[in-house]
């Protein structure tokens, strides 16, 4: 009769604990960008074993329905050049080029992941929109050109996208010469 | 006291394969959480497409949409028959073609460039395929995405796109 209570319990507990302490572990992995390739304060979708079960619930966290690496590239960055968290309190402007590829662009996406509300609908800064020799502008405030709006979320993440990247690109994601987010004054 | 820790041991062992299952399965858990997300909002099925607009602040249905690309997805159940993806896609932008399993692993993908025509006539089949337009899915049931890039934003661009998008055909 006792066993009868106690087994159901056990299971119960097990089911809580072993889930609880699982969900923990892939978001502090996913925190820590365990398994990112880190360029500066970029970093660039994992190089993944997809046979590995753990490293498949990490990739469903960060990306799910992204390409593979043979496709895009995904370079994300919640810092700016100081190791400072991005937010709509400052201004920034993304000095540099992106990697090589067939088309690339910057979005900003709000700490949930999800594309920042803001009242000209812009959401993205592409190859075939960007006014060249001008640097992108990442502010709260509306700029004239290569205005990257970052509305008013605290805290937010730009991700570089390189479609079809140059085999050049593959070799050295570590040390690539990637774009930097310098903070300016408002 | 012999009770307790047998049953301390229990919890233990179980706790453990509680924890493997669920890092096994949270794939599957995120994708089938996507799955009802869809069909309770778009009010679709399976083997039914649904073209999305391009993304913006409102899309809350999958993280990190891009909001250059205009998106066709399917959830798609090959157990009982083959199904056929037809369209006339864009010559002058990237598309790409992309199917995922239910642990969200995306199994192929091929773009523009690496199909022949931009007529697409493709089959998705579970059974063995001997032809370059058949492709073997790995599973009965998944995930498609057609993506289309919309880099120009005016309205000649984005209404020329919508029209060839709303044009892939599943049967």
């Amino acid at each position: 009769m006792k066993n009868k209570i106690i087994i159901p319990i056990l299971v119960l507990l097990s089911i809580i604990i072993g889930g609880y302490i699982a969900f923990k572990k892939i978001n502090s992995s996913v925190q820590n960008n365990e398994f990112s390739i880190k360029n500066g304060n970029w970093t660039v979708n994992p190089n993944m074993d997809l046979k590995d079960s753990y490293q498949r619930a990490y990739i469903s966290r960060i990306g799910v329905f992204a390409l593979d690496e043979k496709e895009a590239l995904y370079f994300l960055s919640s810092k700016d050049n100081n190791g400072n968290p991005l937010s709509s309190d400052f201004d920034y402007q993304i000095i540099g080029s992106p990697p090589k590829g067939r088309y690339w662009s910057y979005t900003l996406y709000g700490e949930d992941y999800f594309l920042v509300k803001n009242d000209a609908n812009i959401y993205t800064i592409n190859k075939e929109n960007l006014t060249k020799d001008k640097p992108i502008m990442v502010s709260s405030t509306k700029k004239d050109i290569n205005w990257l709006p970052s509305g008013n979320e605290t805290k937010f993440h730009i991700t570089l996208r390189v479609y079809n990247p140059d085999e050049s690109v593959y070799k050295n994601l570590e040390s690539l010469d990637l774009p930097i987010i310098k903070k300016i004054e408002k | 006291m012999k009770k307790i820790f047998f049953y301390l041991w229990i919890l233990l062992i179980m706790s453990v394969c509680s924890y493997n299952l669920t890092i096994h399965y949270i794939p599957n858990i995120v994708y089938e959480v996507f799955h009802n997300k869809i069909e309770k909002n778009q009010s679709i099925g399976d083997n039914e497409i649904k073209h999305f607009d391009i993304p913006n602040h409102k899309s809350r249905d999958v993280v990190m949409p891009n909001p250059d690309f205009l998106y066709s997805t399917i959830f798609y159940d090959l157990s009982e028959k083959d199904l056929n993806i037809n369209a006339n896609m864009p010559d002058s932008t990237y598309w790409s073609v992309s199917f995922y399993k239910p642990n969200t692993i995306n199994w192929f993908v091929k773009n523009d460039q690496e199909f022949v025509t931009k007529n697409l006539d493709l089959t998705l089949t579970f059974n063995d395929s001997g032809s370059e337009n058949v492709i073997k899915s790995p599973v009965k049931k998944g995930f498609m995405i057609i993506r289309i890039l919309v880099e120009k934003k005016d309205q000649k661009s984005i209404e020329l796109y919508r029209t060839l998008q709303k044009n892939i055909v599943i049967n």
